[in-house]
Protein backbone atom coordinates (compact mmCIF):
# COMPACT_ATOMS: atom_id res chain seq x y z
CA UNK A 1 0.00 0.00 0.00
CA UNK A 2 2.81 2.41 0.98
CA UNK A 3 4.79 1.38 -2.09
CA UNK A 4 1.69 2.11 -4.13
CA UNK A 5 1.48 5.59 -2.58
CA UNK A 6 5.12 6.23 -3.45
CA UNK A 7 4.50 5.15 -7.03
CA UNK A 8 1.54 7.52 -7.22
CA UNK A 9 3.63 10.38 -5.79
CA UNK A 10 6.35 9.71 -8.34
CA UNK A 11 3.81 9.64 -11.17
CA UNK A 12 2.22 12.92 -10.10
CA UNK A 13 5.59 14.69 -9.81
CA UNK A 14 6.68 13.25 -13.14
CA UNK A 15 3.49 14.37 -14.89
CA UNK A 16 2.98 17.75 -13.25
CA UNK A 17 6.52 18.81 -12.30
CA UNK A 18 7.68 19.87 -8.81
CA UNK A 19 4.83 19.72 -6.26
CA UNK A 20 4.08 21.30 -2.90
CA UNK A 21 3.03 18.93 -0.10
CA UNK A 22 -0.42 20.53 -0.04
CA UNK A 23 -0.90 19.74 -3.72
CA UNK A 24 0.11 16.13 -3.15
CA UNK A 25 -2.21 15.78 -0.15
CA UNK A 26 -5.08 16.98 -2.33
CA UNK A 27 -4.17 14.77 -5.28
CA UNK A 28 -3.66 11.63 -3.19
CA UNK A 29 -6.41 12.08 -0.62
CA UNK A 30 -4.14 11.13 2.30
CA UNK A 31 -3.22 12.97 5.50
CA UNK A 32 -0.33 15.44 5.61
CA UNK A 33 1.43 13.22 8.18
CA UNK A 34 1.17 10.17 5.97
CA UNK A 35 2.41 12.13 2.99
CA UNK A 36 5.44 13.51 4.85
CA UNK A 37 6.43 10.02 5.96
CA UNK A 38 6.46 8.94 2.31
CA UNK A 39 8.23 12.08 1.10
CA UNK A 40 10.97 11.68 3.73
CA UNK A 41 11.53 8.11 2.63
CA UNK A 42 11.59 9.04 -1.06
CA UNK A 43 14.17 11.79 -0.41
CA UNK A 44 16.31 9.34 1.58
CA UNK A 45 16.07 6.82 -1.27
CA UNK A 46 17.17 9.47 -3.76
CA UNK A 47 13.93 9.39 -5.74
CA UNK A 48 12.92 12.97 -4.88
CA UNK A 49 14.82 16.14 -4.07
CA UNK A 50 13.63 19.06 -1.97
CA UNK A 51 13.52 22.44 -3.67
CA UNK A 52 13.16 25.76 -1.82
CA UNK A 53 12.59 26.40 1.87
CA UNK A 54 9.45 26.29 4.02
CA UNK A 55 6.77 27.45 3.51
CA UNK A 56 7.46 27.14 -0.23
CA UNK A 57 9.08 23.72 -0.20
CA UNK A 58 8.54 21.67 -3.35
CA UNK A 59 9.40 18.10 -4.17
CA UNK A 60 10.89 17.29 -7.58
CA UNK A 61 12.19 14.13 -9.19
CA UNK A 62 15.88 13.68 -8.48
CA UNK A 63 18.24 13.57 -11.41
CA UNK A 64 15.79 14.99 -13.93
CA UNK A 65 16.81 18.05 -15.87
CA UNK A 66 14.54 20.90 -16.89
CA UNK A 67 15.24 22.18 -20.38
CA UNK A 68 11.92 23.93 -20.85
CA UNK A 69 13.61 27.14 -22.07
CA UNK A 70 15.39 25.23 -24.81
CA UNK A 71 12.23 23.41 -25.80
CA UNK A 72 10.20 26.64 -25.95
CA UNK A 73 12.88 28.24 -28.13
CA UNK A 74 12.89 25.26 -30.46
CA UNK A 75 9.11 25.02 -30.60
CA UNK A 76 8.34 28.67 -31.39
CA UNK A 77 6.84 29.06 -34.87
CA UNK A 78 8.96 32.08 -35.65
CA UNK A 79 11.71 33.92 -33.84
CA UNK A 80 13.37 37.26 -34.50
CA UNK A 81 16.22 37.00 -32.05
CA UNK A 82 18.01 34.53 -29.83
CA UNK A 83 18.66 34.59 -26.10
CA UNK A 84 22.36 35.41 -25.94
CA UNK A 85 23.18 33.33 -22.87
CA UNK A 86 22.36 29.95 -24.35
CA UNK A 87 22.40 30.24 -28.13
CA UNK A 88 25.70 30.20 -30.02
CA UNK A 89 24.87 32.14 -33.18
CA UNK A 90 28.19 31.36 -34.81
CA UNK A 91 30.65 28.51 -34.71
CA UNK A 92 33.20 30.74 -33.00
CA UNK A 93 30.85 31.32 -30.08
CA UNK A 94 30.22 27.58 -29.80
CA UNK A 95 33.96 26.91 -29.74
CA UNK A 96 34.47 29.58 -27.08
CA UNK A 97 31.75 28.01 -24.91
CA UNK A 98 33.39 24.60 -24.98
CA UNK A 99 36.31 25.78 -22.87
CA UNK A 100 34.28 26.55 -19.70
CA UNK A 101 33.16 22.90 -19.69
CA UNK A 102 36.53 22.27 -18.03
CA UNK A 103 34.98 23.53 -14.78
CA UNK A 104 32.68 20.50 -14.71
CA UNK A 105 35.52 18.47 -13.19
CA UNK A 106 34.92 20.53 -10.03
CA UNK A 107 31.38 19.16 -10.01
CA UNK A 108 32.47 15.56 -10.30
CA UNK A 109 33.11 14.89 -14.00
CA UNK A 110 36.14 12.64 -14.18
CA UNK A 111 39.23 14.20 -15.84
CA UNK A 112 39.34 11.19 -18.18
CA UNK A 113 35.79 11.89 -19.35
CA UNK A 114 36.33 15.62 -19.89
CA UNK A 115 38.00 15.32 -23.34
CA UNK A 116 35.22 12.97 -24.48
CA UNK A 117 32.48 15.27 -23.22
CA UNK A 118 34.00 18.36 -24.87
CA UNK A 119 34.61 16.59 -28.17
CA UNK A 120 31.11 15.09 -28.33
CA UNK A 121 29.49 18.45 -27.56
CA UNK A 122 31.74 19.98 -30.20
CA UNK A 123 30.79 17.38 -32.81
CA UNK A 124 27.04 17.76 -32.22
CA UNK A 125 27.19 21.55 -32.03
CA UNK A 126 29.33 21.92 -35.13
CA UNK A 127 26.87 19.75 -37.04
CA UNK A 128 24.30 22.51 -36.56
CA UNK A 129 26.53 24.88 -38.49
CA UNK A 130 27.84 22.35 -41.03
CA UNK A 131 24.36 21.38 -42.16
CA UNK A 132 22.33 24.53 -41.72
CA UNK A 133 24.37 27.39 -43.11
CA UNK A 134 21.87 29.24 -45.29
CA UNK A 135 19.15 26.78 -44.23
CA UNK A 136 17.99 28.15 -40.85
CA UNK A 137 14.23 28.47 -40.38
CA UNK A 138 14.76 32.00 -39.06
CA UNK A 139 17.37 32.69 -36.37
CA UNK A 140 20.78 31.05 -36.79
CA UNK A 141 22.60 29.12 -34.14
CA UNK A 142 22.85 26.26 -31.77
CA UNK A 143 21.31 26.13 -28.29
CA UNK A 144 23.82 24.76 -25.80
CA UNK A 145 22.87 24.29 -22.16
CA UNK A 146 24.40 22.26 -19.37
CA UNK A 147 22.61 21.23 -16.19
CA UNK A 148 23.71 19.20 -13.20
CA UNK A 149 21.15 17.26 -11.20
CA UNK A 150 22.38 15.00 -8.43
CA UNK A 151 25.06 12.76 -9.90
CA UNK A 152 24.10 13.47 -13.49
CA UNK A 153 25.40 15.95 -16.03
CA UNK A 154 22.97 16.84 -18.82
CA UNK A 155 23.82 18.65 -22.05
CA UNK A 156 21.12 19.87 -24.43
CA UNK A 157 21.97 20.97 -27.96
CA UNK A 158 19.32 22.13 -30.42
CA UNK A 159 18.93 24.07 -33.63
CA UNK A 160 16.17 25.58 -35.71
CA UNK A 161 17.63 24.19 -38.91
CA UNK A 162 16.47 21.94 -41.74
CA UNK A 163 16.67 18.74 -39.68
CA UNK A 164 18.62 15.58 -40.41
CA UNK A 165 16.23 14.35 -43.11
CA UNK A 166 16.42 17.74 -44.87
CA UNK A 167 20.19 17.47 -44.92
CA UNK A 168 20.73 13.79 -45.75
CA UNK A 169 17.89 13.21 -48.20
CA UNK A 170 19.30 15.70 -50.71
CA UNK A 171 22.35 13.57 -51.41
CA UNK A 172 21.15 10.13 -50.28
CA UNK A 173 18.08 9.33 -52.35
CA UNK A 174 17.43 6.10 -50.47
CA UNK A 175 16.53 8.01 -47.33
CA UNK A 176 12.77 8.40 -47.36
CA UNK A 177 11.82 9.26 -43.79
CA UNK A 178 12.91 11.16 -40.70
CA UNK A 179 13.45 7.86 -38.89
CA UNK A 180 15.70 6.40 -41.58
CA UNK A 181 17.60 9.67 -41.75
CA UNK A 182 18.33 9.90 -38.03
CA UNK A 183 19.32 6.23 -37.77
CA UNK A 184 21.59 6.62 -40.78
CA UNK A 185 23.19 9.73 -39.31
CA UNK A 186 24.14 7.92 -36.09
CA UNK A 187 24.98 4.54 -37.54
CA UNK A 188 26.31 4.82 -41.09
CA UNK A 189 29.17 6.73 -42.67
CA UNK A 190 27.20 9.08 -44.89
CA UNK A 191 26.90 12.84 -44.97
CA UNK A 192 24.53 15.45 -46.29
CA UNK A 193 27.54 17.30 -47.65
CA UNK A 194 28.67 14.92 -50.39
CA UNK A 195 31.03 14.92 -52.21
CA UNK A 196 32.91 16.08 -49.11
CA UNK A 197 34.24 13.13 -47.14
CA UNK A 198 32.34 13.48 -43.90
CA UNK A 199 29.89 11.64 -41.73
CA UNK A 200 31.79 10.25 -38.77
CA UNK A 201 30.93 12.81 -36.09
CA UNK A 202 27.68 11.29 -34.82
CA UNK A 203 29.12 7.77 -35.00
CA UNK A 204 31.90 9.02 -32.72
CA UNK A 205 29.28 10.50 -30.38
CA UNK A 206 27.32 7.23 -30.31
CA UNK A 207 30.45 5.14 -29.67
CA UNK A 208 31.50 7.46 -26.86
CA UNK A 209 28.13 7.19 -25.17
CA UNK A 210 28.18 3.40 -25.52
CA UNK A 211 31.70 3.35 -24.07
CA UNK A 212 30.45 3.63 -20.49
CA UNK A 213 27.45 2.10 -18.74
CA UNK A 214 26.43 5.38 -17.12
CA UNK A 215 25.84 7.54 -20.14
CA UNK A 216 22.99 8.13 -22.52
CA UNK A 217 21.84 10.16 -25.49
CA UNK A 218 18.59 10.77 -27.33
CA UNK A 219 18.00 12.81 -30.45
CA UNK A 220 14.82 13.90 -32.21
CA UNK A 221 14.72 15.42 -35.68
CA UNK A 222 11.43 15.71 -37.52
CA UNK A 223 9.52 12.63 -36.37
CA UNK A 224 12.70 10.54 -36.16
CA UNK A 225 13.97 9.46 -32.75
CA UNK A 226 17.04 7.54 -31.61
CA UNK A 227 18.45 6.83 -28.20
CA UNK A 228 21.64 5.02 -27.17
CA UNK A 229 23.26 3.99 -23.92
CA UNK A 230 21.86 2.73 -20.65
CA UNK A 231 20.59 6.19 -19.77
CA UNK A 232 19.33 6.94 -23.28
CA UNK A 233 15.74 6.19 -22.32
CA UNK A 234 15.96 8.84 -19.57
CA UNK A 235 17.01 11.38 -22.19
CA UNK A 236 14.28 10.25 -24.55
CA UNK A 237 11.60 10.55 -21.87
CA UNK A 238 12.71 14.13 -21.11
CA UNK A 239 12.48 15.02 -24.81
CA UNK A 240 9.28 13.10 -25.46
CA UNK A 241 7.44 14.95 -22.70
CA UNK A 242 7.63 17.99 -24.93
CA UNK A 243 8.04 16.77 -28.49
CA UNK A 244 6.47 14.33 -30.88
CA UNK A 245 8.13 16.01 -33.82
CA UNK A 246 10.84 18.65 -33.95
CA UNK A 247 11.40 21.24 -36.65
CA UNK A 248 15.18 21.16 -36.60
CA UNK A 249 17.11 18.89 -34.28
CA UNK A 250 17.36 18.45 -30.52
CA UNK A 251 19.88 16.24 -28.72
CA UNK A 252 20.12 15.48 -25.02
CA UNK A 253 23.11 13.71 -23.45
CA UNK A 254 23.58 12.55 -19.87
CA UNK A 255 26.87 11.62 -18.17
CA UNK A 256 27.58 10.33 -14.67
CA UNK A 257 29.31 12.64 -12.22
CA UNK A 258 31.43 11.37 -9.35
CA UNK B 1 59.37 16.60 -37.90
CA UNK B 2 57.14 16.95 -34.88
CA UNK B 3 54.01 19.12 -35.09
CA UNK B 4 52.65 20.23 -31.73
CA UNK B 5 48.90 20.31 -32.28
CA UNK B 6 48.32 22.27 -29.06
CA UNK B 7 49.61 25.28 -31.00
CA UNK B 8 46.30 25.20 -32.87
CA UNK B 9 44.31 25.31 -29.62
CA UNK B 10 43.58 23.06 -26.68
CA UNK B 11 40.13 22.16 -28.08
CA UNK B 12 40.16 20.95 -31.67
CA UNK B 13 36.69 20.10 -32.88
CA UNK B 14 35.38 21.54 -36.12
CA UNK B 15 36.10 20.51 -39.70
CA UNK B 16 36.48 24.12 -40.66
CA UNK B 17 39.22 24.65 -38.06
CA UNK B 18 40.82 21.34 -39.04
CA UNK B 19 40.99 22.42 -42.67
CA UNK B 20 42.60 25.72 -41.70
CA UNK B 21 45.10 23.93 -39.48
CA UNK B 22 46.01 21.54 -42.30
CA UNK B 23 46.59 24.40 -44.72
CA UNK B 24 48.77 26.19 -42.17
CA UNK B 25 50.81 23.05 -41.49
CA UNK B 26 51.36 22.44 -45.18
CA UNK B 27 52.33 26.07 -45.77
CA UNK B 28 54.66 26.67 -42.87
CA UNK B 29 56.01 23.33 -41.71
CA UNK B 30 57.84 21.63 -44.51
CA UNK B 31 59.43 18.27 -43.71
CA UNK B 32 62.66 17.25 -45.41
CA UNK B 33 62.29 14.71 -48.18
CA UNK B 34 61.31 11.37 -46.72
CA UNK B 35 61.06 12.80 -43.19
CA UNK B 36 58.27 11.49 -40.97
CA UNK B 37 55.58 13.98 -39.93
CA UNK B 38 54.69 13.30 -36.29
CA UNK B 39 51.50 14.72 -34.80
CA UNK B 40 52.00 15.41 -31.10
CA UNK B 41 48.84 15.67 -28.97
CA UNK B 42 50.57 16.78 -25.77
CA UNK B 43 48.63 19.62 -24.05
CA UNK B 44 45.61 19.10 -26.30
CA UNK B 45 42.53 18.92 -24.08
CA UNK B 46 40.04 17.53 -26.59
CA UNK B 47 40.01 16.59 -30.24
CA UNK B 48 37.12 15.41 -32.39
CA UNK B 49 37.18 13.20 -35.48
CA UNK B 50 36.00 16.07 -37.69
CA UNK B 51 39.06 18.20 -36.92
CA UNK B 52 41.51 15.32 -36.91
CA UNK B 53 40.02 13.78 -40.07
CA UNK B 54 40.60 17.00 -42.01
CA UNK B 55 44.20 17.30 -40.81
CA UNK B 56 45.08 13.66 -41.46
CA UNK B 57 43.43 13.60 -44.88
CA UNK B 58 45.33 16.70 -46.00
CA UNK B 59 48.70 15.55 -44.66
CA UNK B 60 48.35 12.02 -46.00
CA UNK B 61 47.42 13.41 -49.43
CA UNK B 62 50.52 15.60 -49.33
CA UNK B 63 53.12 13.26 -47.81
CA UNK B 64 51.66 9.76 -48.07
CA UNK B 65 50.25 7.53 -45.36
CA UNK B 66 53.59 6.05 -44.37
CA UNK B 67 55.07 9.46 -43.51
CA UNK B 68 52.23 10.71 -41.25
CA UNK B 69 52.28 9.35 -37.72
CA UNK B 70 50.10 10.13 -34.70
CA UNK B 71 52.23 9.96 -31.56
CA UNK B 72 50.75 7.89 -28.73
CA UNK B 73 48.40 9.74 -26.39
CA UNK B 74 46.42 8.78 -23.31
CA UNK B 75 43.79 11.40 -24.11
CA UNK B 76 40.63 9.40 -24.71
CA UNK B 77 39.27 11.80 -27.30
CA UNK B 78 42.44 11.22 -29.34
CA UNK B 79 42.15 7.44 -28.99
CA UNK B 80 38.45 7.34 -29.86
CA UNK B 81 38.81 9.78 -32.75
CA UNK B 82 41.60 7.68 -34.26
CA UNK B 83 39.46 4.57 -33.80
CA UNK B 84 36.58 6.06 -35.75
CA UNK B 85 38.93 7.41 -38.44
CA UNK B 86 40.72 4.10 -38.99
CA UNK B 87 38.47 3.08 -41.87
CA UNK B 88 38.83 6.49 -43.47
CA UNK B 89 42.61 6.53 -43.17
CA UNK B 90 43.22 2.96 -44.36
Amino acid sequence: MKTDTRLRIRQIVEDRGPQRPAELVKALGISAQALHRQLKLMVEQGTLIVQGKPPRTMYALAGVADFSRAFEWLDKKTLRENPKDTVCETRDVLTARLSPLKNLTKQGLSPEDLPLLISTVGEIGNNSFDHNLGQWRDVPGCWMEVQVTGNRLWVCLADRGQGIYGSLSKTNKGIKSDQTAIETAFEKFVSGRAPEKRGNGLKYVKNTILGDADRGIACISGSGVVQYGNWGSDCESVLKKKFVTVRGTVTLMVWRLG
Amino acid sequence: MKIKLAKFGEILTSREAGREAALAIKAYQKPAEGEIVELDFEDVLAVGPSWLGEVLAALIAEYGKSRVVCLPSENRSVIESLNILKAEIS
